[in-house]
């Protein structure tokens, strides 16, 4: 637990957003930011082409496109030593040591060639902290450490976003290239170029000019989320970080730009096809990015592809009407009086955009008080009669990540600090409004932030948002979304990575995203293909096992997942966006082809007709013995919630529902006799409760989130009430039988054993070997093309291919027929004993991979009709 | 700092005869503000330091009626340690201990540590199975044995450090080989400021 978390105390009841929002504002003014895309129009503060070009890139741009270069996790003390000793002090990188399993920080320090030329300092990333660049941020822009860092001449001086490309492209590599030993005119201290270091006066020019502008505040009184670096030997940490402001700086028009790791809404060209990318030479130094992909093999996995930086849209110019805006309301209140005026040249750009903000919706902190207004104090979680207002929480959406939180957090963690149980459980289908509605977003990240601030104030985080509420109404979202770039600054990395995958899931150009789409598409165009609905499910898991697998391992996701989440914090944010990538397209297909089986196997009717007898039953005769019962109003009422249950693809999210149902259970069991009641009296009481809630659909509920529920929540208190819920529920379904044995039937409990089993054995790493399993093959036909997703495997081959294409299309001749691979220049037809899977994956292993499609369709008709054996590298791979 | 294992308890025995009442005691007692609480005590946990490890019990609860004895696989699959608690004061509890003892070793977790707990041994004047017995039945099993009293409190802490100190401690090869690593790659010395 960091020491600085526990002094935080939250900001007095409605002014946390606008404190974010100002906080934002200020160290916009203090420019560590060191460019302000040039704002035509403001008069005095003009610059230089050269300068307004170079400006467009941050500190932070440079370091999060560059990293390759210097994030070298695999790199040990003495290579770092060898190779930051040719460097100017300053200069550094960070690296892994393997000892104590921590990044350090390895920096050439100020003398020279002496012992002591190289400092290494261990970076501690407490949970809060999430990534490197922030570090990297912080020690660029405050002087804590006794010398000012300093990046890579190449890096530092870079002009142009191709430049830096040019740079990272060579990874571990620049250290050792020409571009490192060329040593540019005056080598400039990056403190200036970021103009963060305003004690030499001012000599240069514009840039200077900015620069005398700000106190450094980043080294600030915030407190909350906080970065360590801790020097070896010396006490206490280095410099504390708020890393809600980490993206400050990166660009004052923010509205109109992407922050650095959300992507942006429409993949740019797929990296892979950038012409103009030049692979990068192998570097000499092993480095994380390139050697991971290295150790797969070929066949399955597609080597890594080129470096691919991020393009982000430049910067836009500044639209007129804001400035006139600006000007017209400087004199409007200021949201943010009590911050030391910005110097002359900032002054302007700054004023213009609190005014912006101010001209755009009041202020937001008045629309916040305005929001505020009907509030609503979460209800006590274990209060039952409170509640019966769940129905009418539409505005209660926000909340729910609490709950998803709570669950990952820790395999045993209780949910019962959830403020507001009832809210969450309505929304779940809303993600995606919420992803883009950044009013109720940052309502959630604040929440989340706070209450990853401070454990024990977590109960109490709604209540200090002011009186729980920060809960805008529909009207104000479009509102809050014309200032969504400032806020999206606040957007956690946890959320930043999810979304990225899912993007990256639905991006059909990247090897992630062709997997995942080639098997959603799959599941649902062969429905029939599996033998019973646990079968069903199982690959399910198995397939999201093995994507997060890929995804700890490959390099599509750019920059690399330990460059910004806490490792151990890696799996639990995979899994949260498999869940997104996965299930959620699945979602009503999965609950379709579950009752399916249920239904087909008489299993459904047999439910219905158990749980109705069951519901007859007196309490005594389920073994309930003594605890007060639930009366109609609380039974309805968790009938409500199982039904709710069903609306959420999120096994986490349905298990905690599911504690909630049990937490209320338990209360009305207690009766307030504060008496604890153990699993004797509570699993009869459930089996109780689960027959007079009579929902035949809980059954499928529960099966899903036994098989999909992460494994290593499985121990745990979700994984103790899911056993307790399935037993409930088996019992009930052998109702009749039970009557007559007064046992489960044997085969009840084989498959207890064997789910077990199962679900143990899974925790062990999933092979990589059998991820593409599904091709996506386009069939054209006389009548027409259309697409399928077959099951195709490594060995499959072409002949086989065919004729599974032959079957689909109940084709009469299949020997006429033929698959091809279509490329944008070429078509080809492949020979019968090649293996498609195999070609795919080499294709995308290639350096520059073309778009291509398997096609199958008539021989005869295509002009070209190529023996597949003169083909290199396609016919027998 | 010490890492923190989890291991899965498993909690059977007839019903009344107290599993739940020892488990209430164990974590009650020295209760430990810090970790949040669950929402019922059907399923809790404590959190222990037991050598250079910190052992958090996550204690599984079943339910001892003999209709819901077939779901108890789901229970006790996957557990490091089962606690099979007995009445002292009913004798009808033991035998059903030995079912569940035999169950345990047919279809139970193969390294399964097995404790037995006499409980209500503050009711010596009409207990029903002698202490004598129920040690040399646990010995015969190579079972841990120990008489408690939920009510006062005797015992509990000690039944449960008992069984943290026959889980095998995790081996932790990687301490070792940074040993070697050091041994082997350790040209400057002083410039090796960290690690």
């Amino acid at each position: 637990m960091c020491k600085c978390c526990s002094c935080w105390k939250p900001p007095a009841e409605g002014r946390l957003t606008s404190l974010c929002v100002s906080a934002r504002l200020e160290s916009q003014g203090s420019s560590v930011h060191e460019q302000l895309p040039s704002c035509s129009g403001v008069g005095g503060e003009r610059d230089s082409g050269y300068d307004s070009l170079k400006r467009r890139m941050s500190v932070f741009d440079r370091l999060s496109q560059t990293h390759p270069v210097w994030l070298l996790l695999s790199v040990s003390a003495e290579e770092a030593t060898r190779i930051l000793l040719t460097q100017p002090p300053g200069v550094f990188l960070v690296r892994k040591a393997a000892a104590v399993q921590k990044k350090v920080l390895s920096v050439r320090v100020e003398k020279v060639q002496s012992e002591n030329a190289i400092s290494h300092f261990p970076v501690r990333e407490n949970q809060y902290s999430k990534c490197m660049y922030s570090i990297m941020h912080v020690c660029v822009c405050v002087d804590i450490l006794p010398f000012t860092l300093k990046l890579p001449e190449a890096i530092a001086s870079a002009k142009t976003q191709k430049e830096l490309e040019e740079v990272a492209q060579l990874g571990a590599g620049y250290w050792n290239s020409a571009l490192c030993s060329q040593r540019h005119c005056p080598r400039r201290p990056l403190s200036q170029t970021l103009s963060l270091q305003r004690s030499r006066g001012g000599d240069q020019g514009p840039l200077q000019a900015h620069s005398d502008s700000a106190p450094p505040i980043l080294r600030s009184k915030t407190t909350g989320p906080v970065l360590h670096l801790e020097r070896r030997h010396s006490s206490g940490p280095l410099c504390f970080l708020n890393p809600l402001f980490i993206q400050t700086h990166h660009c004052p028009h923010q509205h109109h730009c992407e922050p650095p790791f959300s992507l942006p809404p429409p993949r740019p060209p797929p990296p892979r096809l950038m012409p103009h990318r030049r692979p990068a030479p192998p570097p000499p130094l092993p480095t994380a990015a390139t050697t991971r992909p290295k150790s797969m093999p070929a066949a399955t996995m597609p080597a890594k592809p080129p470096q691919s930086s991020k393009r982000r849209p430049a910067p836009q110019p500044p639209k007129g009407p804001r400035y006139s805006d600006a000007t017209k309301a400087s004199n409007s209140p200021d949201p943010l009086p009590s911050y030391p005026p910005p110097p002359r040249p900032k002054k302007l750009d700054l004023e213009a955009q609190r005014c912006h903000i101010a001209m755009e919706d009041e202020t937001i902190a008045e629309a916040l008080s305005r929001a505020k207004l009907p509030s609503r104090r979460p209800p006590p979680a274990d209060d039952v009669e409170t509640n019966r207002d769940n129905l009418c929480a539409p505005q209660a959406r926000g909340r729910q990540r609490l709950s998803d939180m709570s669950m990952s957090t820790s395999s045993s963690d209780s949910l019962d600090y959830s403020p507001s149980p009832d809210s969450s459980e309505y929304d779940e289908n809303d993600d995606e409004d919420e992803e883009e509605d950044y009013g109720v977003g940052l309502e959630t990240d604040l929440e989340m932030r706070l209450r990853q601030s401070s454990k024990s104030q977590r109960k109490r985080i709604s209540v200090s948002l002011g009186g729980g509420s920060l809960i805008l109404p529909k009207a104000l979202k479009g509102r809050f979304q014309k200032v969504s770039g400032m806020l999206s600054s606040l957007v956690t990395p946890e959320r930043r990575i999810i979304k990225k995958i899912t993007e990256l899931s639905q991006d059909r150009n990247s090897y992630f995203g062709s997997l995942v789409q080639d098997y959603i598409g799959f599941v649902q165009e062969n429905r029939g293909c599996h033998t019973s609905g646990m079968d069903f499910l199982q690959t399910l898991r198995q397939f999201m096992t093995q994507m997060k697998a890929y995804l700890c391992q490959s390099s599509e996701l750019d920059p690399p997942l330990e460059s910004l989440i806490p490792e151990d914090q890696i799996d639990q944010v995979l899994e949260k966006a498999m869940h997104k990538s996965v299930l959620k397209p699945l979602k009503s297909v999965i609950q379709g082809i579950l009752h399916d089986f249920q239904v087909n196997s008489g299993a459904w009717q047999q439910l219905k007709e158990n749980l109705a007898l069951a519901k007859t039953k007196r309490p005594q005769e389920l073994g309930v013995d003594g605890a007060v019962l639930p009366d109609a109003a609380s039974i309805d009422k968790i009938r409500q919630k199982f039904l709710n249950m069903r609306k959420m693809y999120s096994p986490e999210k349905k298990v905690s529902l599911l504690l909630r149902v049990c937490k209320l259970i338990y209360s009305v069991m207690q009766d307030n006799s504060g008496r604890m009641y153990g699993a004797d009296d509570f699993l009869p009481m459930l089996t109780y409760v689960v027959a007079q809630c009579d929902v035949p659909q809980l059954d499928t509920e529960v099966e899903y989130m036994m098989e999909l529920l992460d494994p290593s929540l499985l121990q745990g208190e979700g994984g103790y009430y899911l056993t307790s819920a399935y037993g409930a529920m088996a019992l009930i379904k052998n109702f009749q039988e039970e009557q007559a044995a007064r046992v489960l039937s044997s085969e009840a409990r084989n498959t207890l054993h064997q789910w077990h089993r199962r679900r143990t054995a899974q925790r062990l790493a999933p092979s990589v070997n059998d991820f593409q399993n599904y091709l996506h093959v386009a069939l054209q036909v006389d009548t027409g093309c259309t697409a399928k997703t077959l099951l195709v495997n490594p060995y499959t081959t072409t002949e086989e291919v065919c004729s599974l294409c032959a079957q689909k299309l109940k084709i009469q001749e299949p020997e006429q027929y033929a698959l091809f691979l279509v490329t944008t220049e070429t078509r080809q037809q492949l020979a019968p004993d090649t293996h498609p899977q195999r070609i795919k994956a080499e294709l995308y292993s290639r350096p520059r991979t073309h778009t291509f499609h398997f096609l199958y369709r008539k021989v005869t008709d295509l002009n070209l009709c190529i023996p597949a054996d003169g083909q290199n590298g396609v016919s027998s791979v | 700092k010490m890492a923190i294992r989890e291991l899965k308890v498993c909690l059977l025995g007839d019903t009344g005869v107290g599993k739940s009442s020892i488990v209430c005691r164990f974590v009650q007692d020295h209760f430990d503000h810090n970790i949040s609480p669950t929402i019922g005590a059907s399923f809790l946990t404590k959190t222990v330091p037991c050598g250079h490890e910190l052992h958090k019990f996550l204690i599984w609860d079943t339910a001892g009626q003999e209709r819901f004895h077939s779901l108890a696989p789901m229970y006790y699959r996957g557990s490091a340690a089962a606690v099979i608690v007995y009445d002292i004061t009913k004798l009808d509890s033991f035998q059903t201990l030995k079912k569940w003892v035999k169950e345990l070793k047919e279809h139970g977790p193969e390294d399964i540590v097995v404790a037995i707990a006499g409980n209500k041994n503050d009711l010596g004047d009409i207990r029903e199975v002698p202490m004598k017995e129920a040690k040399e039945f646990a010995e015969s099993i190579a079972a841990i044995f120990i008489e408690t009293s939920a009510r006062n409190a005797v015992n509990i802490e000690e039944l449960f450090q008992k069984i943290s100190k026959q889980i095998p401690p995790l081996e932790n090869p990687e301490v070792e080989s940074n040993d070697s690593f050091k041994l082997t790659r350790a040209p400057a010395p002083s410039t090796r400021r960290c690690c």
